[in-house]
């Protein structure tokens, strides 16, 4: 070629290469490479509640439920069910865990898990019959269920009516719940990451791709899908059961729109399918709203012009963009200089 | 009519084209044969600007990385920078590989849709050659596209890159898993359409149904340039006969 060209080349690092592999574990370099980054953000978050004071706690407390949300929302989405209503199991688990304590006074430590496996439970059964829609009547579905149930009991009166069901047993302070939040928030997110990789993972991510190839594959799409959808449920019910009892008070804002909408914005901040984005896309959002309460009414404004910038300037997530960053680095190289990877045939397309 | 010069099509890191240069000249029908693999489609899709196209959307959301360079001239006018629905306006019309027709649209819709930067007099001009070249089309007008054949799919395909009026058709894989007498069906329809004047490149990985009616030919592997000549040359070759032609050497 008649002038010198050049063309950026994006590159694993070295290390990521090895670790990819099993000789991560015979340098410390190398164990320290993977589990810095995770370590990294265990040990910014568990001190975290004993340096707050009480207003952010509550914050934190909120951000926390928030990604237990997002969570579930991005585990929907990797099965391709787009959900537009977490809601629903918001308010479920919610209901299900004041229901209990009113009427049999149970004690929280066991409300809250008979609510979230209750809760998990119902939800399945009752998205069993939308599992055959796709894509966007999915999500219809979801959407119109929170506002069924919310004017259900209105009518009906059942479960408190529009006074809701009020002193409920409390949980023992700010602080524990939020260390059990922290706990369950992380188990999910790691375990969730886990069971992506894993031969299960496969099947559920291979729904989102193609389900039809799926089930020429031999595997029953609808019971997988219901699997997905009570795994994604037990996150968001425990949230609900959770923040019941923090307020020891259930009504109907718990079927309303800002637990379908805040883990969605949440989930396509941080980066869908991975969901360490969805939980940074929570802690990002939750306390920036907080923050922006300075502003008044312009709150909604900047908030939304936030969004908006990140949306369209990082459409693939914060999350994505950072972990790219730490696995890869980009060089510039003649044109002529090829790969070794495209030297060998390989299209990579 | 076409030109192009030491094109480099990069998906990330891999090489899909190789410093690839090709020319067309008015009037003929060329043809770029290769395995799966070769770059045949992103060749087509570069000239016809798709993979600009790709490469920005790409960019935008982080993705892959694509990288082209070299110069395209068509009707000697550098085109590497003039988005693809620029392009077609001047003449390069795509006909893209499976026939990706509107399902939901009734065939006779397809085609209108195929020529929408066309004056509507010239659609109907065009419209009737279309059903003239392929007449089971007149009878399907009424039908969805999505009803059709794998064939019929394909006349309603190259229907809708003839009625938008191209100057250069581009053709990847027309007779992709079609049946032979189907495949005779796309060859004569290519005659016909050289007849109207309009210069075809034409990408196919099993040559010998189109050997007949090509001028020339340009093999391609890898991305690279491996042979080029008339029918009858890349006939003659023995390596391309094994590979492309299906002709065993007999000994």
């Amino acid at each position: 070629m008649a002038k010198m060209a050049y063309r950026k080349e994006r590159v694993d690092r070295g290390i990521k290469a090895r670790t990819d592999d099993i000789f991560a574990l015979s340098s410390f370099r190398e164990i320290l490479y993977l589990v810095l980054p995770r370590l990294l953000v265990i040990l910014f978050l568990l001190p975290l509640p004993l340096f707050l004071g009480t207003y952010w706690q509550k914050v934190m407390l909120i951000t926390l439920v928030i990604a237990l949300l997002a969570l579930s929302w991005d585990l929907l989405a990797s099965v391709g069910l787009v959900s537009l209503g977490q809601a629903l199991f918001f308010g479920v688990g919610g209901y299900l865990a004041g229901f209990l304590s009113t009427r049999w006074g149970w004690y929280p430590l066991f409300t809250i898990p008979a609510a979230t496996l209750a809760g998990a439970v119902f939800c399945t059964l009752l998205l069993y019959p939308a599992l055959r829609l796709r894509g966007i009547y999915f999500g219809l579905i979801t959407f119109a269920l929170p506002l069924l149930f919310m004017r259900v009991i209105e009518a009906t009166k059942i479960l408190g009516g529009t006074e809701g069901l009020s002193s409920l047993p409390p949980l023992p302070g700010t602080t524990i719940e939020l260390y059990i939040l922290l706990v369950v928030a992380l188990g999910c997110v790691f375990g969730f990451r886990r069971m992506f990789d894993t031969d299960y993972g496969l099947v559920l991510k291979a729904l989102r791709d193609n389900d039809r190839s799926v089930e020429a594959g031999g595997i029953n799409v609808q019971w997988y899908k219901a699997q997905a959808v009570f795994l994604a449920a037990l996150p968001a019910t425990f949230a609900g059961a959770f923040l019941t009892h923090h307020y020891q008070f259930v009504g109907m804002p718990a079927f309303a729109l800002d637990y379908s909408i805040l883990p969605l914005t949440s989930v396509v901040l941080g980066g869908a399918g991975s969901f360490a984005g969805a939980v940074l896309g929570a802690c990002i959002l939750v306390p920036l709203s907080e923050v922006l309460r300075a502003f008044g009414t312009l709150r909604v404004v900047i908030y939304s012009v936030v969004l908006v910038i990140f949306v369209v300037g990082l459409p693939e997530g914060i999350f994505h963009y950072l972990q790219r960053k730490y696995h890869q680095f980009e060089r510039l190289v003649p044109m002529e200089e090829v790969s070794n990877g495209a030297r060998a045939g390989f299209k990579g397309y | 009519m076409l030109e192009v010069k030491n094109l480099i099509v990069f998906y990330e890191n891999a090489l899909a084209l190789n410093d690839l240069s090709l020319s067309v000249q008015p009037g003929e029908v060329v043809g770029v044969f290769g395995s799966n693999s070769a770059g045949k489609t992103t060749l087509l899709n570069t000239i016809a600007g798709l993979t600009w196209h790709l490469k920005h959307r790409e960019l935008r959301k982080g993705g892959q990385r694509i990288t082209i360079a070299g110069e395209i001239k068509f009707a000697g006018e550098e085109i590497s920078a003039v988005k693809p629905a620029e392009r077609v306006k001047k003449g390069i019309v795509l006909c893209r590989e499976r026939h990706p027709v509107f399902r939901d649209n009734s065939v006779e819709e397809n085609l209108r849709l195929g020529g929408y930067m066309r004056k509507g007099s010239e659609i109907k001009v065009m419209m009737e050659f279309v059903y003239e070249l392929f007449p089971p089309l007149a009878r399907l007008k009424r039908k969805k596209a999505g009803m059709l054949s794998g064939g019929e799919q394909e006349m309603v395909a190259i229907g809708m890159a003839l009625v938008a009026r191209p100057k250069l058709l581009l053709m990847d894989e027309p007779l992709l898993g079609l049946s032979p007498a189907m495949q005779k069906e796309v060859v004569r329809a290519v005659r016909e359409i050289r007849k109207q004047g309009v210069t075809i490149l034409l990408a196919e990985q099993y040559a010998r149904p189109v050997i007949p009616v090509i001028d020339r030919g340009y093999v391609i592997e890898n991305g690279t340039l491996v042979v080029s000549g008339t029918g009858a040359e890349l006939l003659d070759n023995p390596e391309v006969r094994a590979a492309y032609f299906g002709i065993e050497e007999s000994r």
